[in-house]
């Protein structure tokens, strides 16, 4: 495939595949890998898109990935597929955008047999958003209990998209995905561009290589891309010299350039793994396109926990890993935190829950780490008297509230779009969290759009999870950054037979300050085992006590009965103990297990 | 250190109880009849294996438990008196339940050399009784008692707190009812719920059908209350007796005394000395190092099948072996002695056995006496649980286990 040419533009197609999840989203990916021959049977691993381990396990894709298949059509023409696979999660919304933001068109994959689900409804909304021209598909005909005809019925009624061409396929069988093929080529719109123009690209992913530096997945806009070429990021201001380019398919193979129109590869020499950004645009340093691509945030971290070894021998072990895991992670951002409680750790940004989630399971999972993560904070603007302001992510950093003039919070502008059955459920979800509806439009009979002013403190904890179960999942979100406001905000701490232990203190609004003191003080208490002497929990604002609960002491732990002398058996359970206090923190004289720092997600529960 | 103990098992009873988890099937008739015929041969002729190698001569203690053995009858009786052949030990008991135990068996099990029987009598409630699944009742379990007695056998009778639909009042009863009958011994033991039995199941679906480890240690501190008032005095976690009447063969397993566990399941431990000299008699036993075996070390052995061809095995290290003396001491009223408490010191290392030490004491575990205690022939300071290291004797044991790995 070296030397493989550019593509004529109109004999492109760049298109990603939606679906409700189990609707056979990657089983499709991988049949039209084997009908092109890009990859053979043989060699063929289930669900190839994905290839992080806990991506796999997860099920769900965190990092974007573009592969290159080529099609003979039955028009006897040779056309190039750039298929675009996107993260499924709120927490990277933002690259969701910048995936969709490369392609023209979508496959809206439906089974057959379940019809329009609510990720159908929410991946649909997406599509349309990003203007995309969409194939529906109706999958797993193979199924006796298939009912193509209702399906097709449910696109255009729920969807309003129509559906007579929708191809009817199975992922299972591989039949109907020729089908499937011609009417990618058909239904979607092949790119436009410049070839001549100066070079206009859009940064979808990047990763770093250890010999190649920062590899760029790129997708060309206007003019095109070869080894030697002179770019520049427009919105890093950075330039390099371009030391290869290719395609993946999926393996990566080099190519002479990527044309207009096309997705590809950048090698780009850049050793910092942080000096790529997803959203930049790519164009010639020394002719440059007028305008960047719209749309670009920087990728900034939104939620900040304390991560902190249970054994704080591996404080050095902790900080090697989280450097070696942000080489393919850039919006992974530390600095080190000091506990009373937990010792020595870091305070890491991340882009949301599930993002901290894998990422801790990645550090304990990769490098052999037992580790603790403190309750979520985002960045709060603190407002001194003395005049200045600080930029407070840890509740320890909060000053004495004597010197506190006054608090700002980071506020989102969201955006859900929802059955109208649900906006009753949203609206009441949306004053649980401190939201502000700013605007309501009716989208068509079948969705309605919220636009709320959220704080993100509200967003992170629950909201996304709450408003899926409340609305069935039907509900989509999407946000952006809005603005700071000042907002009553008050430290809740939480003390241990006594003692402030300050990994657990959480800056809340003060409306919530009561319930929460409640929930979290009961939570702790099913979560805290109980131990030789009775363990008091209170919740405290300054000196004032607002709740408390009560770990009772253990008055029995002995295996009295011994079977016919058999010590080991004993011995064995005495040893089993010990192995699950290994997982626990002493905290002064309490044993306190890991998930006790995380119980302020678990409240409610 | 010649074997002093001798273990004996029964896989047998009439019915398996709602909480046991050992191993034991519940037969009757025939199907006990052939099961009995086809067991007991091999049991015997292991123990003549060993006899004829003279490792049965210096046997002093004997305990035939199960199961229930006394399901056996003239079989027990015969079992016994082929142990006999063997060695003339000074205490031999045999666990026995209400309902096949009677005055005839009583008197047969003594003229064999029997000395001691240990009762299962659980509770004195008929209620409770019902509900775990035993045979007996109150007057059952009375009768049993006074047929061991107008034997001449030393009684045990062993009884279970934390029983379904036990409250404290019952228990009150279940003591009375045991101290009107005149025991020698009283085992008192929490029942503990093992994965996968029926009751375990059941607190499984109704989490209020079995009382709580608190409602077990209120019950613990009556029975160590009323016992001693009653002349019982503790030596064990779950042991009381008259003067002169603990099970001796009971105390061998906490203090390092070797024994031998005979039949399917049963557990022995042997020094390394008395393995090696054995070890033909221990056909397929995975023993990492037993060629080099130090002789002091300790061999922890359990049979796992009939016919005593396969077994399960570890040994523990000089330093794991000391730090299990210690474990074990703590369950003792004697505890353990300042002189063990020395040999740790230079073996495992006077930072961690000091700190282990101090940790039982400030967390009011145990203490220090240099009275006179049951069991405790040496003079001298002895370490020694506290009421609050009884309750909590996982967390005591654990802390000196822990010292076994550095």
């Amino acid at each position: 495939m070296a030397g493989m040419s550019t593509q004529d533009i109109a004999h492109i197609r760049n298109f990603s595949i939606v679906a409700h999840i189990d609707h056979g989203k990657s089983t499709i990916s991988d049949r039209i890998l084997e009908l092109t021959h890009t990859v053979e049977e043989r060699d063929m691993a289930s669900q190839l898109l994905d290839s992080m381990d806990i991506e796999r396990e997860r099920g769900i894709t965190i990092k974007s990935n573009a592969v290159r298949v080529m099609y003979k059509a039955d028009d006897g023409e040779t056309y190039q597929f750039n298929l675009i696979d996107t993260p499924g999660h709120v927490d990277f919304t933002y690259e969701v955008s910048r995936s969709l933001a490369a392609c023209e068109g979508a496959v809206l994959v439906v089974d057959a047999t379940q019809g329009v689900e609510a990720q159908t409804v929410s991946n649909a909304n997406l599509a349309m958003n990003a203007n995309l021209d969409i194939v529906p598909a109706i999958n797993k005909i193979d199924l006796p209990s298939a009912e193509p005809d209702r399906v097709r019925a449910e696109i255009e009624d729920e969807l309003a998209i129509p559906a007579e061409d929708a191809v009817c396929v199975s992922g299972k069988t591989g039949e109907g995905i020729h089908d499937l093929l011609e009417a990618i080529v058909f239904l979607v719109s092949p790119p436009t561009g410049d070839a001549d123009a100066p070079l206009k690209a859009l940064i979808l992913d990047s990763y770093f290589d250890e010999y190649r530096g920062v590899v760029a997945t790129v997708r060309v806009f206007d003019g095109s891309i070869k080894k030697g070429d002179m770019l520049t990021m427009m919105q890093a201001g950075q330039s390099f010299l371009v030391d290869g380019v290719g395609v993946k398919r999926p393996a990566e193979v080099p190519v002479d350039a990527i044309g207009v129109g096309e997705v590809g590869f950048v090698v780009t020499g850049l050793k910092d793994p942080g000096a790529v950004h997803v959203g930049d645009t790519l164009t010639y340093r020394d002719r440059p396109c007028a305008d960047a691509l719209p749309g670009y945030r920087e990728a900034k971290p939104m939620v900040y926990t304390g991560i902190f070894p249970i054994d704080n021998k591996d404080y050095e072990n902790l900080r090697d890993a989280l450097e070696k895991l942000r080489v393919n992670d850039p919006s992974l951002v530390w600095s080190p935190e000091t506990s009373v409680a937990l010792g020595f750790g870091f305070r890491v940004g991340f882009l949301g829950l599930l993002h901290m989630e894998v990422v801790k399971e990645r550090l304990e999972r990769e490098f052999d780490l037992d580790l603790i993560a403190t309750s979520p904070s985002v960045d709060y603007h603190v407002y001194k008297t003395d005049g200045t302001m600080l930029d407070v992510r840890s509740p320890q950093d909060l000053p004495d509230v004597t010197r506190i003039d006054h608090i700002e919070e980071p506020y989102l502008a969201a955006k859900v779009i929802v059955p109208p059955d649900y906006t009753g459920a949203v609206m009441q979800l949306a004053i649980e969290h401190r939201a502000m509806m700013t605007d309501m439009i009716h989208l068509s009979d079948k969705s309605v759009e919220m636009r709320f002013d959220i704080p993100l403190a509200e967003l992170i904890l629950d909201f996304f999870d709450q408003l899926k179960s409340r609305t069935k999942g039907y509900a989509s979100l999407d946000y952006e950054f809005s603005d700071y406001r000042p907002s009553e905000l008050v430290k809740l701490d939480i003390l241990l037979s006594g003692d402030e232990v300050d990994a657990l203190s959480f800056i809340v609004h003060k409306d919530k300050a009561y319930p929460l003191a409640r929930g979290l003080c009961d939570k702790l208490k099913e979560i805290i085992p109980r131990q030789q002497f009775e363990v008091p929990i209170q919740g405290a604002i300054g000196n004032k006590i607002i709740a408390r609960s009560t770990v009772k002491a253990v008055r029995k732990d002995v295996l009295a009965k011994c079977y016919g002398g058999d010590i080991s058996r004993k011995r064995k359970l005495l040893e089993k103990q010990k192995e699950g206090k290994k997982r626990m923190k002493a905290i002064g004289s309490v044993e306190v297990p890991q998930e006790a720092f995380m119980a302020i997600l678990k409240v409610g529960e | 250190m010649p074997i002093r103990a001798l273990y004996l098992h029964i896989p047998f009873c009439h019915a398996k109880c709602a909480y046991c988890d050992f191993d034991s099937s519940g037969l009757r008739g025939q199907a006990l009849c052939e099961a009995a015929s086809a067991y007991l041969p091999q049991l015997a002729e292991r123990m003549d294996a060993f006899g004829a190698r003279g490792a049965l001569e210096s046997i002093e203690t004997v305990y035939v438990g199960g199961g229930t053995p006394s399901v056996l009858g003239a079989g027990l009786v015969r079992l016994v008196e082929r142990v006999r052949r063997w060695c003339a030990p000074s205490e031999f008991t045999c666990e026995a339940n209400p309902e096949s135990f009677d005055e005839g068996l009583a008197c047969a099990l003594a003229q064999a050399g029997a000395t001691r029987v240990s009762l299962g009598v659980q509770s004195m409630v008929d209620e409770e009784l019902a509900r775990i699944g035993r045979l007996h009742n109150r007057d059952g379990a009375l009768s049993a008692i006074s047929a061991a007695q107008a034997a001449g056998l030393t009684v045990s009778a062993d009884c279970m707190c934390g029983l379904p639909g036990q409250t404290a009042a019952s228990w009150e009863r279940t003591l009375e009812g045991v101290l009107g009958a005149h025991p020698d011994h009283v085992s008192v033991y929490p029942l503990t719920l093992e994965e996968g039995t029926p009751l375990a199941r059941q607190a499984e679906r109704d989490p209020g059908a079995v009382p709580d480890e608190d409602f077990q240690a209120t019950c613990m501190e009556r029975a160590r209350d009323v016992l001693s008032a009653a002349g019982f005095e503790r030596y064990e976690v779950a042991s009381y007796a008259r003067a002169g009447r603990v099970c001796r063969h009971n105390i061998a397993y906490w203090t390092g005394v070797s024994y031998l566990g005979l039949g399917r399941s049963a557990a022995g431990m042997l020094t390394g000395e008395e393995f090696r000299a054995l070890a033909d008699l221990f056909p397929s036993v995975a023993l990492e190092g037993a060629d080099a075996l130090a002789d002091d070390a300790r061999v922890r052995l359990v049979q796992r099948d009939d016919a005593a061809t396969t077994f399960e095995g570890e040994v523990l290290s000089p330093r794991e072996t000391l730090a299990e003396d210690l474990m074990l001491g703590m369950r003792m009223t004697a505890g353990v002695s300042e002189a063990l408490i020395a040999r740790a010191r230079d073996l495992i290392g006077v930072g961690g056995v000091d700190a282990a030490v101090r940790e039982a004491l400030d967390r009011g575990l145990a203490r220090w006496t240099e009275e006179p205690l049951p069991g405790a022939d040496a003079r001298g300071r002895r370490l020694v649980p506290t009421d609050e290291g009884w309750l909590l004797g996982n967390e005591l044991y654990g802390l000196f286990w822990d010292l076994a790995v550095g």
